[in-house]
């Protein structure tokens, strides 16, 4: 018992040495890149008209932040994003139970459904344009359209991958249809619904910026591209970098429920 | 066994065949109107049409050049940076959160700086194409390298195995499969890039035509060109899935 415990606590602190020196490696690239990027510029290097500078992107962030309009282009692409990846859950999961319950439907589904997966979604902007306008809709649509399918294939997936004696374990006791949906297939296939909600959400953020970027009249990928063509590098790169946070900070949030299912799980 | 495998695959096919009529059905019957959702016979026309007179084979071979460079490149550089990275741990380290960035944050926003570096259309096409694959390659890459059976690097060492013959009889034969799945997975990614690349400022390629039929509302162009875009992320898709078990075969489960 003590041994054990004194190898693991020596394992433990290797570990932990190699998390350290691991941060520390990562912060000083880190810091090493954003100095380069600050002092080339100064020693006329590099143009910052091309490359801008940290200390820019500072100043550019506070100037869109403290002006008006900033909380309107926020709110127009967390809504579009909202409401599409809201419906892409919506639909996604749902489906994805049924399809992986059912194997004549998936069979029949299944080939469609991979080789819109295969394209690059972001090609359907144009017609989604053609279809429903430049407002807020096409890019509703489109978050849709790239959150959706791997949140289906996913769920179909989890399903699929289910044990089948415990479906047959809670049959044999008894269980219902609804109760073995609820209390198996359900949870069972819930790490892979989150995994396909993870997946989905970067494609639907992509989904919304780039739909803004192609023809919009609000929102931060309007931003985007407004700027980059006034050739502001600054302004640009603050917008850039707030929507990157974003997708980083909400694929996080979904991996560290991800990581809490699969404890809970064991 | 054969008959079981049959069955999905003629279901598939009837399921698009069934798709395509109804589809063509709706409007010759004027449920919906064909000038937003064109017909598949008006798009097959229009195909036959673009491949005759060399505007098919124009934009394909546009899109295909961009697209060779940019995955190109973002194989040689995205291999040899995650080879690096399993070696040293240093470099996996530095590379570590400049990676995980590229790979989670939507590169396609960094477009306007890119033409502000490149220009409008081919390198910037290139340039989009190659930071969208590169990543996960190299993400692949470091994991397949990784992941090798310590036991094997063990014993390749005790037989007197050099720096040299762990890479190329070890290390590179083990991490293939891995390998090849982000190579996979990076197709998808450079083809996005190449036709959101040339939907946003290019003068010819699939992507630009989609773009610019859709600015005129030709529905039928911009359909037959979309058309080809999903066949050809099928088929590469495919043709790598198919590298993939081919790579992994020799591999025992044990």
């Amino acid at each position: 018992m003590k041994l054990t415990r004194s190898i693991y606590l020596t394992a433990h602190n290797a570990t932990s040495r190699l998390c350290a020196q691991r941060t520390l490696i990562s912060t000083l690239a880190v810091a090493a890149f954003l100095a380069v990027w600050e002092l080339a510029p100064r020693t006329g290097a590099v143009d910052a008209t091309f490359t801008s500078q940290p200390s820019r992107v500072i100043a550019a962030g506070w100037d869109i932040v403290t002006s008006g309009g900033f909380l309107n282009d926020v709110s127009v692409s967390l809504a579009e994003f909202a409401i599409g990846f809201g419906l892409a859950i919506a639909i996604g999961v749902p489906v994805g139970l049924v399809l992986g319950r059912f194997p004549f439907l998936r069979n029949l589904l299944d080939p469609p459904i991979m080789a819109i997966y295969a394209t690059p979604h972001l090609a359907l902007l144009p017609i989604i344009v053609v279809w429903l306008g430049i407002g807020m809709q096409s890019k509703i649509a489109v978050a849709f359209v790239g959150g959706v399918i791997p949140i289906l294939v996913n769920t179909t997936a989890g399903v699929r991958g289910l044990e089948r004696s415990w479906i047959v374990a809670a049959r044999s006791f008894c269980a219902s249809s609804w109760d073995v949906f609820v209390k198996v297939i359900l949870p069972g296939s819930l790490p892979s619904i989150t995994l396909g909600i993870r997946l989905g959400l970067s494609r639907a953020v992509l989904g919304v910026v780039v739909g803004e970027m192609y023809q919009s009249q609000a929102g931060l990928g309007n931003k985007v591209m407004r700027y980059g063509s006034e050739f502001r590098t600054d302004y640009l790169l603050f917008y850039v970098l707030l929507i990157s946070v974003f997708g980083l900070a909400a694929t996080t949030a979904v991996r560290v429920f991800e990581e809490k299912l699969w404890t809970a799980g064991k | 066994m054969d008959g079981w495998k049959m069955k999905p695959v003629v279901l598939g096919i009837a399921s698009f065949a069934v798709m395509l009529l109804a589809w063509e059905s709706a409007v010759r019957l004027g449920w919906v109107n064909p000038f937003f959702v064109s017909q598949p016979s008006a798009v097959a026309a229009t195909l036959s049409r673009t491949a005759k007179s060399g505007e098919l084979e124009h934009n394909l071979a546009v899109s295909f050049g961009e697209f060779a460079v940019g995955y190109g490149l973002s194989i040689v550089v995205g291999i040899l940076a995650g080879a690096l990275a399993a070696r040293f741990r240093t470099i996996e380290y530095a590379l570590d959160p400049f990676l995980w960035f590229l790979y989670s944050a939507p590169l396609i926003a960094f477009y306007p700086i890119f033409v502000i570096w490149f220009g409008l259309g081919v390198p910037t096409v290139i340039a989009l194409a190659f930071l969208l694959s590169f990543p996960q390659i190299a993400a692949s890459t470091l994991n397949g390298f990784q992941n090798v059976n310590p036991g094997l690097i063990r014993a390749a060492r005790a037989f007197g195995a050099t720096e040299r013959d762990l890479l190329w009889k070890v290390a590179l034969p083990a991490s293939v499969p891995m390998v090849i799945s982000g190579l996979r997975l990076g197709i998808g990614r450079a083809l996005m890039g190449v036709v959101v690349g040339e939907l946003f400022g290019a003068t010819a390629g699939l992507g630009y035509s989609i773009s610019y039929y859709g600015g005129l509302l030709k529905t039928t162009d911009l359909i037959a060109s979309l058309a080809v875009i999903v066949v050809l992320g099928v088929l590469s898709t495919q043709g790598l899935s198919a590298l993939e078990a081919r790579f992994d075969s020799w591999r025992v489960n044990d």
